[in-house]
């Protein structure tokens, strides 16, 4: 197929929204396959650095998935993860990043449906935007 | 601001000779106009060094990172909340120091100095009876003190310093009618490509000798993230998406704590406005979590504490 | 003889005909200050400035060069096969290059270019570049260029010299790449010897009012290890913030550091110019480092400027005195101020 096909680099909280994933598989929910899954143990695992790795390789979207507020297995990560994320996005978007590049979610590991439902419209979003077009470490730039 | 100079001194001797302190952090004049080097004197004779104008703008909370003796330092609005910050974040114990706060009314930047007498050569400024009189290779033009303000200190709604043993002088008023992130805004207003071209263009020049870095008191990691080898996150060469990953990953490190202090800039040697990133996180600070660096000693900085009813609109 | 007077207006016409046989370096400006760009169609030239803030050394020594090359590909027959990087070291022009700076590169060759060692693309570049220098009507007051070996007006170590004169400039060569280059330039008329003498009169003022100094006369005298235990050290250093300002605006500075990057199947070599000032300058693999103290690092810098290179070299020190350092550094270490306390020591 000549269309592009967007990379979503996607992080999934263990035993939340990567059980949401699993069940979403099991259940033989459809829903695009343009995301690369990487489980950490909590949404609150997940640095800045992480996300900003993923737009140098090239990723065209990055979506960060974990427990609902309050339902963290670890009791409070996915309150901290909240904040950061708030902050990561604001500083983001105003260098230039494109709104909707980076998303968040909370999905709980019964909700195989709002997975395949999210899934879908973060792949919307992100072939709205296009290929990525900032920030892609390719080689350096030098003499 | 030069009349603090002899009460710097006189503090500053007492203090050592006393044995109250073991060693003071101070300011000394500088070698070239509008610099002044940051001191440590441990020798009470030697406090005739000490001075204090409005070119004293390198943060001196920096060289407070995890020393073990009993500091006396001078402290402005910015750095006295610095201090806090430090203290907060157990870089230094509040009993080794000895605070002398000094309210402030700015300092002046070389740059604009330089642009409004047109890049001629200066060979000095002073300053007389609140106006600056820039010397020069056949001229000698005088300027208010607000036309050569550092853009940090135009905004600045802290003059006074929060935290202190002895305040050398009365306070001055804050300053009232400021809008802190108008150019935060502006660039707010921009498109995405235009936000883009806008950073892209302003670290174009930068030469990676992380001066920002190092004159800021928020960055005393042992091992920075530049210097992280497996796996690496940022390269070392001057490749420009590099260079932006170092900024705005600095920049985040210093979310929710930075003062404005405007070291950062005033070290950079090519005159980056490194401080549009850290301004913007400062803004979503105050904005989402009501939270302003260094005010408070007993609270804890924005992203080490949650509220359970945090904003969540940005979320699916 | 080939000297010539060129008038300002038409100086811009000269340098765009010279890139038919030379890749030619002016000084433009960029914000508040001034750097060397190589001169495009679109470059306008802007000789209005008494130093650029990044040395020329970044025209033969750029800050980030990729050296060599290799294909991370088990299927590909060059898999792992080092190739040095394609360069371009056809003749290329600084002009306008001030005294001191064209000074820095002998100091930095003699580091490059030896009986035991040359650095292959350092080398070339030098070979392949001629230095155009303009002397300084004006030096600034933290100008030391005559107590360190040059001159506002020094000949000694540039192809040809420009003397600006109001409205026109003469230029004068020196050796005979810039007996070359100077007729190759269009436009001129030749020189006359009132404006030869109204070059010499510009050059003993500008001499005159170079008065900042650099005391080194008893620096080799002194003995090393005497110097290094000096307790004047952690004072210099208190105020140091370790950054590399000092080091990349230094035309004489010359560490670097080599990495390996990686994007997909490529593989660069990487040279990155790196500073003594930074921690993890000397940190060895075993994890010790000999100079984890900041007060290490600026004794070592200064050592190396004032003391090691003149005491290896026997060519004075190891700074053309321009002065970038002590304008630039973030707090305001002066080296004429250190250079005094060594030499009294």
């Amino acid at each position: 197929m000549d269309e592009w096909q967007p990379k979503i680099t996607t992080f999934l909280c263990n035993w939340c929204s990567y059980g949401a994933a699993d069940l979403a598989g099991v259940s033989r929910f459809q829903y695009p396959p343009f995301f690369r899954i990487i489980r950490v143990p909590c949404s609150a695992r997940v640095s800045p650095k992480f996300i900003l790795a993923a737009l140098r390789h090239g990723a065209d979207g990055v979506w960060i998935s974990g427990c609902h507020p309050g339902d963290c297995h670890y009791l409070e990560g996915n309150y901290y993860a909240r904040r950061k994320f708030a902050m990561l996005k604001g500083l983001l978007e105003h260098i230039g990043i494109e709104p909707g590049r980076v998303s968040f979610s909370w999905i709980s590991s019964a909700e195989a449906t709002k997975f395949a439902e999210t899934a879908k419209i973060v792949a919307d979003e992100i072939k709205a935007l296009g290929p990525a077009k900032h920030f892609i470490k390719k080689r350096a730039e030098v003499a | 601001m030069q009349e603090y100079t002899e009460k710097i001194r006189e503090t500053a001797k007492r203090l050592l000779t006393e044995g109250k302190v073991d060693v003071f952090i101070g300011y000394r004049k500088g070698t070239v106009p509008m610099m002044c080097e940051p001191v440590l004197i441990s020798d009470p004779d030697k406090t005739g060094l000490l001075h204090w104008d409005s070119n004293c703008a390198l943060n001196l909370c920096n060289y407070l990172t995890k020393r073990t003796d009993r500091i006396g330092i001078i402290a402005n609005g910015c750095n006295s909340r610095n201090i806090v910050t430090h203290i907060i974040e157990n870089q230094i114990k509040r009993e080794q120091l000895y605070i002398l706060g000094i309210p402030c009314t700015g300092m002046i930047d070389p740059r604009a100095v330089k642009r409004v007498v047109k890049f001629r050569e200066i060979h000095g400024v002073e300053e007389k009876d609140g106006r600056f009189i820039v010397k020069g290779d056949g001229f000698e033009e005088a300027f208010d003190k607000k036309e050569l303000l550092q853009k940090n200190c135009a905004t600045c709604l802290h003059r006074n310093p929060v935290l202190y043993d002895e305040l050398l002088g009365d306070k001055v008023p804050e300053q009232d009618g400021i809008e802190p992130f108008r150019d935060v805004k502006k660039i707010e207003a921009m498109g995405s490509d235009d936000k883009w071209g806008f950073f892209t263009r302003m670290i174009s020049s930068c030469i990676r000798c992380y001066a920002c870095r190092n004159a800021c008191p928020l960055c005393y990691c042992t091992t920075c993230f530049v210097d992280e080898a497996q796996p690496q996150w940022v390269g070392k060469s001057t490749d420009p998406t590099d260079t932006m990953t170092f900024h705005i990953l600095r920049a985040f490190h210093c979310a929710g704590r930075c003062t404005d202090c405007g070291a950062c800039e005033r070290a950079c040697p090519m005159g980056i406005n490194v401080r549009q990133f850290t301004k913007k996180l400062n803004k979503d600070a105050l904005e989402l979590f009501g939270w302003e660096a260094g005010l408070n000693d007993g609270q804890r900085p924005p992203l080490d504490v949650y509220k359970t009813d945090d904003n969540n609109d940005f979320i699916r | 003889m080939t000297d010539k007077i060129f008038n300002k207006k038409d100086w811009f016409d000269t340098l765009k005909g010279l890139r038919n046989s030379y890749r030619i370096f002016v000084p433009v400006r960029e914000g508040d200050f001034h750097n060397f760009r190589s001169l495009e169609d679109e470059t306008i030239p802007n000789f209005d400035f008494f130093n650029t803030r990044l040395s020329p050394k970044s025209v033969v020594y750029p800050q980030s060069e990729r050296m060599l090359e290799c294909l991370n590909d088990t299927e590909s027959p060059e898999h792992g096969v080092l190739k040095e990087a394609a360069k371009d070291y056809s003749q290329q022009a600084i002009i306008g290059i001030r005294p001191c700076d064209a000074q820095a590169f002998q100091i930095v060759k003699r580091n490059f270019d030896n009986p035991d060692y040359r650095d292959p693309l350092w080398v070339q570049r030098f070979e392949s570049t001629i230095l155009v220098g303009m002397g300084c009507n004006a030096p600034c007051p933290t100008c030391f260029c005559s107590s360190v070996g040059g001159g506002p007006f020094s000949e000694e170590y540039l192809d040809a010299i420009i003397f600006d004169l109001q409205g026109r400039y003469l230029i004068k060569g020196l050796t005979e790449r810039g007996n070359e280059i100077i007729s190759n330039m269009q436009g001129g008329t030749p020189a006359d010897v009132k404006v030869i003498d109204e070059s010499k009169a510009i050059a003993a003022l500008a001499n005159e009012r170079v008065t900042s100094t650099v005391p080194s006369d008893k620096l080799t005298e002194k003995s090393v290890t005497g110097l290094f235990g000096a307790p004047f050290w952690e004072d210099v250093a208190f105020s140091c913030i370790n950054c590399g300002t000092c080091t990349f605006l230094c035309p004489t500075c010359w560490c670097f550091d080599i990495q390996d990057e990686t994007c997909g199947k490529q593989v660069d070599r990487v040279r990155n110019w790196d500073t003594c000032m930074s921690p993890l300058f000397t940190l060895e693999g075993s994890g010790h480092n000999p100079r984890e103290k900041k007060f290490q690092r600026v004794r070592q810098r200064f050592m190396h400027k004032l003391k090691y290179y003149p005491d290896k070299f026997k060519s004075g020190v190891q700074c053309s005195g321009c002065g970038r350092c002590v304008r630039y550094c973030p707090v305001n270490i002066d080296i004429r101020r250190v250079a005094a306390m060594m030499n009294e020591y």
